[in-house]
């Protein structure tokens, strides 16, 4: 008999002697019903389907079969006997048909008490060899195993499993042999197709697992040598690496874990190319899985029995490095990993097993050579930041506990190049970081060995520099903008750096983490240490420091304040008061020292910084009463503006903030410190470039001889009757700035600047007795004359332009069309504090433009400025009246 | 000749119990070779007697003088051709009565078997009359067979001897004969083993299961194995083949059973093979070590013993062919003793 042409034509004959066989069966004529089922069986014979196809028409035929089974079974022995049947289809001429029907003959047999089972069976195995094509001879052994699923011998496992087995291994042979049909050149098709087929493979050994059930001793002894060896000696890749997978999935845990000898053995033997990593992560997430269904059933004590799984796969991991040496670094860091992750599921107490790993990996990288390929870097950077890790909690204790504790861990980390170690860095920082912002339980930072374990890991961030070589190679990696600039001289701009703000964040985040004594002092001890210990280690980091120096100077700060706090609040021993003294000095040495370094480490890029750091360290000194530090750090501020600070704008700014400082200290009266400083700002103040910032410096610096209350402190006006104030010095600094601006070429600025003045007179006129701020009536008024006078002269300049402007605005509102008021098509300008003229955008949004100098296209607009800012100081002062009688005789 | 001349006598053969006697289904492979012809005739077996009645029926109102009536019983050995090849036509015929035969094309080259005595002696026949006759004891020589070339016949003959044409009647019968002593010892042995376990080893002197070794060099090399080489014909044949080196890529194996007949004067003169079982053992292509069953159930075909005598022989053999995916076949003939038993 010959199959159909097409898989068409194979389905039709298929349905047709189908039905044709059941009507046989119906009438009860039962040579012709298996006539026809030989004719559908023949279908099967058909060469060149594709496993889809064949499955196909495989299960239209199984379909079919179980109809025709039954019926033989329920006339048994009645109308014939179906040990007569089983001969009789034997005399079908082509194997495959024959067998099918000899499988559908015997197992209905089979269903019968007084069949001869075993011998059935045994039969029906061995006949099966016949069928020698790959994908036939694959279907027809899964119809056996389908046939025979529910009718194998009750209480006969031994002879069950190794019926299972031995068609298991016949078909895996089969499958294996599909590979090599055809030309070569369709491998990667056969390929394909296998892994189409493979499920009828792993079929027997789902039926394998279904037969063993919980009978350990038959898989250990009987199943498992076999089915290995048999994995082993197929020496195919696609099928080692299925078989074993399935073994690991299909089979209970606890086997696992009485032959993970030979299981992991088994892999030491396999085809070169079979990803064995792969096939132990499985094993190892089945076990991982293994400790989570044992917690929901709450077995804890079934677990402790296994203590040396660890060693099996260590000691596995070592033979497998001796035996393999040909394994890539992407077969065998993964490999590593995944112990890594049984070790932390297993035994997270245990970090000890980490360490030996990172200290195996350090020498698989050592021994490596060369320099380790990009493509396997994040295979490291995996295994250092626990990348894949499921089942771990990848929190900041447990990367603190593997710090401190695997030494290794840095080894490894620092045979990385450059970047990499950078990203891990970053990525570990993160996770530590992230202990701040949750809140989860923090760890303790149990020694200084311990923070100096945590820095010696950072290292290479600390030290990390951005050099143009590194900048093109990790731009994408880092995210660093292309803008940063670097010159010769180290003048670098300040360019935001994630990784050094999380190295400062981390400053602040370790002082946090101490463990806690329970003496004050101690606990204020410890912390000194570990941040001098900070400030070591950030030292090395050259120009970073400048991101994590204020961090560390800011602790010094804290520590400061809360030696101070502590020594203030609470009744201490002479001794210990002495001790928190001596300590406050010594951080404020410590602070400075940083200040210093920071200076001469990054020189002018940060002098700004510098000299705000000098300023806020003196403010500190002096809010705890400690004039000579104060004094210091503002003499040390001094220098450095006398020295460096040669930027027009930031030299104004920085005595804007110095006379601020200056004038909220208390504690620098004694031995002149305070007439010293502010003598020296004014005169820093009047020296300034440019009229109008002498101007304002100087007035501002009036100030600083009218000291005013701080609440904070308990100071009161009126109460508090020791303010340092000095009226003569502050009406000369008035006088003085008045004559700066009169001298300023700019009307505008100039008029603005007088308003100014004029404002601070008032302040001075609210605040103060005429006869103590030497601020007089005659003066406001002659004041208020002056600015009337130059603000007539200013309306002048104004007149001429006006009309020319007036005309073509005309034009401009022909054209606009839309405008029709003067005043919205007006542009708006403000000055600044420091004398910029700022243009209001019309638009929300937009951004305003600033200008230093004045323009004489917007000259009428820009004489509104001192024109409206007069005229709101003039309102002031009428509104005044009503409260303040003084007032009435400032003439507006 | 009867077409011309109604027989103005009929006879009529009746075996004893034919009815309840075994029959034998045999194909009629006459010259137009119809398919669908079989005749059906009794069985015998060697020393059996033969008896019946035979009766002689005149047409009404007729008389038939005759010479005398006579009863033969003969087995006899027809062939078509004799002589090698070519060599047509030119057969000497021993017996010109021929017309009854299965095979109109074949001619009688030996009666090995020929009695006769006669039922009443010269006379005339005025109205029917029947005679009871009987061979006792009968022994067969060969069994009857019905071959492309060859034929062994037996058959009851009854002459009516006339002065003008004699009218004959014919009735075949079908002779098996039973062989028990081809392979007594094997027997007897399996069942001293079973009793005495191994240790008498030695003593085993058949069967030995047949062995082949055959390859073509450096691209197949097999090895198989039947568990004997004698079968009787309701009996399996058991075996296996071992792939011991396989370059081919194999489609399909079969196993055949061949049945050659050979005849002539010679022995040699005419040999003629017929596949009686084409029987596929194995789809695809195995590899080295693997090994495939053979159980071929004889008992469903209709084979034919090995015999032989003076003009012909029957011999069978088995067949492994092995087709590779271009289509090529390779085979091994290996010769099988088939007998008949109970």
């Amino acid at each position: 008999m010959s199959y159909s042409e097409t898989l068409e034509q194979a389905l039709i004959v298929v349905r047709q002697q189908a039905v044709l066989m059941q009507k046989c069966i119906q009438q009860r004529k039962l040579m012709d019903a298996l006539k026809h089922a030989s004719m559908m069986l023949t279908e099967l014979r058909k060469p060149d389907l594709s496993p889809k196809q064949y499955y196909e028409l495989y299960i239209m035929v199984f379909d079919s079969l179980s109809l025709l089974s039954s019926y033989l079974t329920d006339n048994h022995p009645k109308i014939h006997h179906l040990a007569d049947l089983y001969e009789l289809v034997q005399y079908a001429g082509n194997v495959v048909p024959r067998l099918y029907l000899m499988i559908t003959v015997g197992t209905s047999y089979l269903k019968c008490t007084d069949s001869p089972r075993e011998e059935i069976l045994k039969d029906m195995i061995e006949m099966c060899r016949g069928v020698q094509n790959p994908m036939r001879g694959l279907f027809l052994r899964y119809y056996l195993s389908q046939r025979t699923k529910q009718l194998l011998p009750d209480n006969a496992i031994e002879f069950n499993s190794n019926f299972v087995i031995n068609n298991f291994i016949e078909m895996n042979k089969l499958w294996v042999r599909l590979q090599h049909q055809g030309p070569l050149k369709e491998r990667e098709q056969r390929t394909k197709e296998r892994k189409e087929l493979q499920i009828l493979i792993g079929s027997q050994l789902v039926r394998l697992s279904q037969i063993v059930d919980d009978n350990l001793v038959i898989y250990k002894d009987n199943m498992l040598p076999v089915i290995l060896e048999q994995v082993v000696q197929c020496r195919d890749v696609v099928s080692q690496e299925y078989l074993l997978d399935v073994v690991c999935q299909v089979f209970p845990d606890e086997f696992h874990l009485s032959t993970l000898d030979s299981l992991l053995g088994s892999t030491l033997h396999m085809n070169p190319d079979v990803s064995i990593n792969k096939n132990v992560l499985t094993l190892i997430d089945r076990l991982n899985g293994y400790i989570d269904r044992k917690e929901q059933e709450q077995e804890q004590d079934t677990i402790q029995g296994n203590s040396n799984l660890f060693e099996v796969f260590w000691n596995y991991l070592k033979t497998l490095n001796e035996e393999r040496p040909d394994l890539s670094l992407h077969q065998f860091i993964p490999l590593v990993e995944s112990i890594m992750a049984l070790s932390l599921r297993w035994y997270p107490d245990n970090l000890s097993n980490l360490n030996i790993l990172y200290g195996f990996t350090a020498q698989k990288c050592r021994d490596y050579g060369r320099a380790i390929p990009q493509n396997a870097e994040y295979l490291f950077a995996n295994l250092l930041i626990l990348q894949n890790f499921r089942h771990v909690n990848r929190s900041a204790a447990l990367f603190y506990n593997i710090i401190s504790q695997c030494d290794a861990f840095r080894e490894l980390l620092s045979l990385q190049n450059m970047v990499l170690q950078k990203n891990i860095i970053d990525t570990l920082l993160d996770i530590l970081l992230s202990a701040s912002r949750e809140n989860e339980i923090l760890f303790v930072i149990d020694s200084k060995a311990s923070l100096e374990k945590l820095l010696s890991v950072m290292e290479p961030l600390i030290r990390f520099r951005v050099t143009s070589t590194t900048r093109r190679f990790s731009n994408d990696a880092l995210g660093l903008s292309d803008d940063l600039t670097e010159d010769e001289e180290g003048n670098s701009s300040w360019v935001l750096d994630p990784s050094q703000e999380k190295l400062a964040q981390f400053c602040h985040l370790s002082l946090r983490l101490l463990p806690i004594e329970c003496k004050q002092y101690l606990n204020v001890e410890n912390q000194v240490e570990y941040l001098l210990l900070l400030r070591n280690w950030y030292y090395r980091g050259d120009k970073n420091i400048k991101y994590t120096y204020p961090a560390i100077i800011s602790n010094f700060w804290k520590l400061i304040r809360k030696s101070y706090l502590l020594k203030t609040r609470q009744k201490l021993s002479r001794k210990t008061e002495n001790d928190y003294s001596n300590m406050i000095k010594q951080l404020f040495k410590y602070a400075s020292r940083c200040i210093n370094d920071l200076f001469n480490v990054c020189g002018s890029s940060v002098i700004d910084t510098v000299y705000k750091l000098n300023i806020q360290s003196a403010s500190l000194a002096d809010q705890l009463s400690i004039g000579e530090i104060a004094y210091d750090f503002f003499s040390q501020a001094f220098t450095v503006f006398e020295e460096s600070l040669s930027d027009l704008k930031t030299q104004f700014q920085a005595l804007v903030y110095m006379i601020q400082s200056l004038q909220k200290t208390r504690s620098l009266y004694q031995e002149n410190y305070y007439d010293t400083l502010i003598v020296r700002c004014t005169l820093h103040g009047s020296r300034l470039l440019r009229k109008q910032d002498q101007c304002r410096a100087v007035y501002l610096c009036s100030h600083l001889w009218w000291a005013t209350e701080i609440a904070v402190i308990g100071e009161e006006e009126g109460t508090t009757a020791d303010f340092y104030r000095e009226g003569k010095r502050v009406l000369e600094c008035l006088q003085r700035s008045l004559r700066v601006a009169d001298s300023t070429m700019d009307n505008i600025q100039s008029c603005q600047l007088m308003v100014e003045i004029l404002n601070r007179c008032l302040y001075y006129f609210i605040h103060g007795d005429e006869h103590d701020t030497h601020v007089s009536v005659k003066y406001i008024n002659g004041l208020i004359e002056l600015i009337k006078t130059n603000l007539r002269s200013l309306k002048l300049e104004e007149q001429i332009p006006e009309q020319q402007q007036s005309t073509t605005r005309l034009q401009d509102l022909h054209i606009d069309g839309q405008d029709s008021t003067e005043l919205s098509s007006r542009k708006k300008f403000v000055m600044g504090l420091d004398g910029t003229y700022i243009e209001i955008p019309r638009t929300n949004g937009s951004p305003a433009s600033i200008s230093n100098k004045l323009n004489s296209m917007y000259i009428n607009e820009m004489i509104y400025i001192p024109l409206e800012h007069f005229d709101r100081t003039c309102e002031y002062i009428v509104n005044q009246r009503e409260i303040d009688d003084r007032f009435k005789v400032i003439v507006v | 000749m009867s077409l011309f001349f109604k027989s103005p006598l009929d006879i009529e053969i009746l075996l004893d119990g034919e009815e309840s006697r075994k029959h034998v289904e045999v194909s009629n492979n006459t010259a137009s070779n119809t398919k669908a012809l079989r005749d059906r005739l009794p069985l015998y077996e060697d020393g059996e007697s033969i008896s019946g009645i035979v009766t002689l029926r005149v047409k009404e109102g007729k008389r038939v003088e005759h010479l005398g009536v006579k009863v033969s019983v003969i087995g006899s050995i027809d062939m078509i051709k004799t002589h090698g090849n070519g060599n047509t036509g030119s057969s000497k015929r021993l017996n010109n009565n021929s017309s009854g035969f299965s095979d109109a094309r074949k001619n009688t080259v030996e009666q090995f078997l020929c009695f006769s005595y006669d039922l009443c002696p010269a006379g005339e026949l005025q109205h029917s009359q029947s005679y009871n006759f009987m061979f006792k004891d009968l022994a067969k020589r060969h069994e009857s067979y019905r071959g492309k070339n060859v034929d062994v016949s037996y058959y009851v003959k009854v002459t009516v001897i006339r002065k003008s044409a004699d009218i004959t009647k014919l009735k075949k019968f079908w002779v098996y004969l039973y062989n028990n002593v081809s392979l007594p010892s094997s027997v007897v042995v399996n069942q001293r083993q079973i009793e005495n376990g191994e240790e008498n080893r030695l003593a085993r002197i058949e069967p030995k299961p047949v062995k082949l070794d055959i390859g073509i060099e450096n691209c197949l090399h097999i090895e198989f194995e039947y568990s004997k080489s004698q079968y009787h014909l309701k009996e399996v044949i058991v075996g296996r083949i071992y792939f011991l080196l396989t370059r081919l890529k194999i489609k399909h194996m079969e196993l055949s059973l061949i049945t050659r007949e050979s005849s002539g004067l010679q022995l040699s003169n005419y040999l003629i093979d017929s596949t009686v079982i084409r029987y596929e053992i194995m789809d695809g292509s195995p590899v080295k070590g693997d090994t495939i069953p053979i159980r071929l159930f004889l008992g469903g075909y209709e084979l034919t013993p090995d015999m032989s005598c003076n003009y012909f022989n029957i011999k069978n053999y088995l067949s492994l062919v092995i087709i590779d995916e271009d289509g090529r076949r390779y085979f091994k003939q290996s010769e099988i003793v088939l007998y008949r038993s109970r």
